[in-house]
């Protein structure tokens, strides 16, 4: 039920993008080459959530994701530029968890407020890489203090007779590339997008999109994940019941860093060719985001992190796309005023239709953004949602809050 | 019948107080053994001792014959030990069926065996009569229902051995009536159930064997049907005990506090928080305000002090204050003493004469001009801790250093010393031990016969049919009955609270 219904708004969000591609003949809202682009800007920061997600949930605030980021992005460079893009990968993880055992240290075991640990970790890292950098670079090994030696890229692959692809010599058809490009309404640009996120993709993004639903799978059935959730819950209930709160929330910290430093790692190898100083740009922060907008779920994270790649996607490559993604927000906003009018709220109502309004007659008013505008079209887009959407976001009841051992006392 | 459970001569020593001096308890299996002591005699560490979450000085503990050394609570858990904590253990964002099975889940390879844990506490749920959905979250649940919940916990853990800690506490008389055929139901199936509390008739109501305990140690055994609750209170207390009743009309002709149809709408617009309360209050009367917490009492205490926005009108002496502000009705004479004496009436970390500023900023003694004056502020903080009986070394102490019942005693003392025409007194005695509840009523009882009007609103049943003049039930917002409290029994109004009669 679940399942057919976020297909359905899928479906309905193609057949906008689609209508809008028609009418305003940007052809890269859909094209396949934005879906790919889109992926691979995500993934950094569905691994980022997902390294909130284990942290929060286990009761640790992790501002922090940003500085592990940035440990695993340099490690990824360090390690991969030597040792090839796998051992890369692993190192990148292991920095992250090196950053997050700080953050454990600090906030678990010493009870330091959770946001003053995590700013302290992302200060402390980048200055830290930046120390590190500088003595290779003097030591003759780097060919800059801001950057790393190229890494050997990780191969690419797709979908078996769907989306081109190889296996053992054997070149697979490209059926969905084929219907893209006939140029069909909505049935080309679904083509075109499902090419674009199933072909030509990293082994790394593959198993970046399978830790969602395996996180799922840890937090939500088994033992181990119904402890970790209870430390972020209800701690003192938890200890009463013989659950080593400690431990959970060491455990959750320390995922939450092999996460983060997993992405910085993606960053450095896949989505780049070697370690650049600044890399990582605030991704962590983003994925704190994206994981609010979920509601500290998996799966709600995975459509934060999405909606991200997209605006990202679309504003690196076609700056005209962005101008006709005008015309979507005016159909979400139409879209939130039915609803809210459904529920009975005028007041609310009328003012998304008076926002619709106003951005309709922007998008005749102008021809063009202005280019800074194109690039904070991301973030723009991040704050909007999470504006727009006034869920009732639900935080682990007792996350943020230090917790000692003898609560029970 | 056999020995389920035997404390021998438990000690334990807190840096400068003795919790337990000598304390023996011996409980059989299948029956219900009550442990009852006034607060700070010594129940709940004897309790926590057994359950593993302190260690005793010296002493043994058996269970089941055989001598134990608890390190922590799953030691305890362990042995066949079970606690029902007084303050619930709960996440409210898990399902009842995730709180039950956490800590001890039921594995099916790698995952948790939902199917196998729910079939499981259905059947006990159903063989011990709690009654309970599994699959709801448990902030969804009343009271009475997570009590349930804490204790298909227990007994899902395998414990043979439960212990209720004040488990009537919070509950309504009705839900009480639930929790005891719920303990006939574990006592028929051989349980050992150890009940603490200090309300004596639920004890002789439940109880097969009673164990009292005063000052630390234990002062006697008996059987439940050998007793009554006098006998019982005055073991408890060592003389005689004091009584919530007044004596007498004081009440006066002149109208102290009117009510016009004071109403809260909610934010939301959907029910009020209060809809159209009316009464009127006169000079030494007590009305009392019974109702479950929860259903407007808070909102009407915060009304009266102008905490909060309503619409209608208070008239305070046949004047309208709707438009002053809260310290202008302070400075009036209305005292408030507030539900919650942590939160709302002292703060914990600073010294008592700081606390005793609050409310009381605007005035003698508290203000010479524009500057505090400490030293008449020590003095009078000095002079209420005489007369008020509040029991710490001096002024500089800490609010946080005091007993439950002292700093309620100073919080008394500190709204009397203005001689308030009306007090607010929200559960004035609640969570203290029973000699600052008798000297809290007497209190009470003396201002009102000086004329003082006081609003009682009170969790405890027998306080509010003993100390007021007049009663007015609260349901959903709105005064649903008034009663005369000499002709109200409290099983009488606990229907009337639940909306039952």
């Amino acid at each position: 039920m679940k399942a057919m219904k976020i297909l359905r708004y899928a479906t309905m969000l193609v057949f906008v993008l689609a209508s809008i591609r028609i009418i305003t003949g940007a052809s890269d809202l859909t094209s396949s080459g934005t879906a790919s682009a889109a992926l691979l800007l995500s993934v950094p920061i569905v691994l980022a959530a997902l390294g909130g997600l284990f942290s929060e949930r286990a009761g640790v605030v992790n501002i922090g994701l940003e500085g592990m980021m940035i440990m695993g992005a340099w490690a990824g460079g360090y390690i991969g530029s030597q040792h090839g893009p796998w051992a890369g990968l692993f190192a990148a993880m292991i920095f992250g968890s090196i950053g997050a055992l700080v953050h454990a240290i600090a906030t678990v075991t010493f009870g330091v407020d959770h946001v003053v640990s995590g700013v302290a970790i992302n200060i402390i890292a980048a200055g830290l890489v930046r120390y590190l950098s500088t003595l290779l670079y003097q030591g003759g090994s780097w060919p800059g203090p801001s950057q790393s030696p190229g890494i050997e890229s990780i191969s690419l692959n797709g979908l078996p007779v769907l989306s081109g692809g190889h296996y053992f010599g054997w070149k697979s058809p490209d059926l969905l590339g084929s219907i893209a490009n006939l140029n069909w309404f909505f049935v080309s640009d679904m083509a075109s997008i499902l090419r674009g996120l199933t072909g030509d993709v990293s082994y790394v993004t593959v198993v970046a999109i399978c830790f969602v639903p395996l996180a799922y799978f840890i937090l939500w059935r088994t033992a181990f994940g119904l402890r970790l959730r209870s430390a972020g819950e209800a701690p003192v209930a938890a200890e009463s019941l013989g659950v080593n709160v400690y431990a959970m929330k060491y455990a959750g910290v320390l995922i939450s860093g092999g996460f983060a430093g997993l992405g910085g790692g993606f960053l450095a190898i896949v989505a780049a060719s070697n370690y650049q100083e600044n890399q990582v740009a605030g991704r962590g922060y983003i994925g704190l985001a994206a994981l609010l907008f979920g509601n500290y779920r998996p799966g709600g994270l995975l459509a934060g992190a999405g909606l991200f790649g997209f605006a990202d996607a679309l504003q690196l490559r076609d700056s005209a796309a962005i101008h006709a993604l005008l015309l979507f927000i005016v159909a979400i906003l139409a879209f939130v005023a039915f609803r809210k009018f459904k529920a009975g709220k005028q007041m609310s109502a009328i003012l998304s239709i008076a926002a619709a309004g106003f951005t309709l007659w922007f998008y005749f008013a102008v021809d063009e953004l202005p280019g800074q505008l194109v690039t904070m079209t991301p973030y723009i887009a991040t704050i909007l949602v999470m504006a727009l959407a006034s869920q009732r976001l639900r935080m682990p009841a007792a996350d943020g809050i230090p917790y000692r051992r003898g609560g029970l006392r | 019948m056999s020995v389920a459970v035997e404390l021998r001569h438990i000690t334990k020593r807190f840096p400068g107080v003795i919790a337990n001096k000598d304390v023996s308890i011996k409980v059989e299996t299948g029956t219900v053994h009550a442990l009852v002591g006034e607060n700070g005699a010594g129940k709940s560490t004897v309790m926590k001792i057994l359950y593993g979450m302190q260690r005793p000085d010296s002493g043994e503990i058996l269970v089941n014959g055989k001598e134990v050394h608890f390190k922590n609570p799953n030691d305890a858990i362990e042995a066949g030990i079970g606690m029902v904590h007084q303050h619930f253990m709960l996440a409210d964002n898990f399902t009842v069926l995730e709180n039950i099975i956490l800590g001890s889940e039921p594995k099916h390879g790698a995952t948790i065996d939902f199917v196998g844990a729910r079939a499981k506490v259905v059947e006990m749920a159903a063989q011990y009569g709690l009654d309970i959905n599994p699959d709801v979250l448990v902030e969804e649940l009343g009271v009475g229902q997570r009590q349930r919940v804490e204790i298909l916990k227990v007994l899902f853990r395998g414990a043979n051995i439960l212990i209720f800690d004040e488990p009537t506490a919070v509950l309504v008389p009705q839900e009480v009536d639930d929790l005891f055929q719920a303990l006939e139901g574990l006592r028929a199936q051989g349980m050992a159930v150890i009940f603490i509390s200090h309300k004596l008739d639920e004890v002789l109501r439940v109880a097969d064997e009673v164990t009292v305990v005063r000052q630390g140690a234990t002062v006697a055994e008996v059987k439940s049907k050998d007793v009554t609750a006098r006998q019982l209170a005055e073991l408890m207390v060592g003389s005689e005990l004091p009584k919530p009743s007044t004596l007498g009309h004081t009440r006066r002709d002149e109208i102290t506090l009117a009510l016009k149809d004071v109403s809260i709408p909610t934010a939301t617009g959907s029910r009020d928080l209060l809809s159209n309360i009316t009464f009127n209050l006169h000079a030494g009367e007590v009305v009392g305000i019974a109702g479950v917490e929860g259903n407007g009492q808070a909102e009407l205490v915060e009304a009266i002090m102008g905490l909060r926005d309503y619409t209608g009108s208070i008239e305070f002496h046949g004047t309208s204050i709707d438009e002053l502000s809260v310290a202008d009705r302070h400075d009036l004479g209305i005292g408030l003493i507030p539900e919650d004496r942590q939160r709302q009436a002292l703060m914990m970390t600073s010294p008592l004469w700081e606390n005793r500023i609050l409310g009381h900023q605007r005035g003698k003694p508290v203000m010479r001009g524009f500057v505090i004056d400490k030293k008449a502020t020590i003095d009078s903080t000095r002079t209420i801790m005489q007369e008020f009986d509040v029991r710490a070394p001096g002024p500089d102490t800490l609010a946080a250093a005091l007993s439950g019942g002292n700093q309620q005693k100073f919080i008394v003392g500190r709204e009397m010393s203005k001689a308030p025409a009306l007090l607010v007194a929200s559960h004035p005695t609640r969570g203290v031990d029973v000699g600052a509840q008798g000297a809290i009523w007497d209190v009470l009882r003396k201002a009102r016969e000086k004329g003082m009007a006081i609003v009682l609103i009170s969790a405890d049943l027998e306080e509010l049919i003993g100390m007021s003049d007049r009663l007015l039930v609260m349901l959903r917002g709105a005064i649903t009955a008034e009663l005369d409290p000499a002709k109200t029994t409290p099983e009488q109004l606990g229907s009337a609270m639940t909306g039952a009669a």
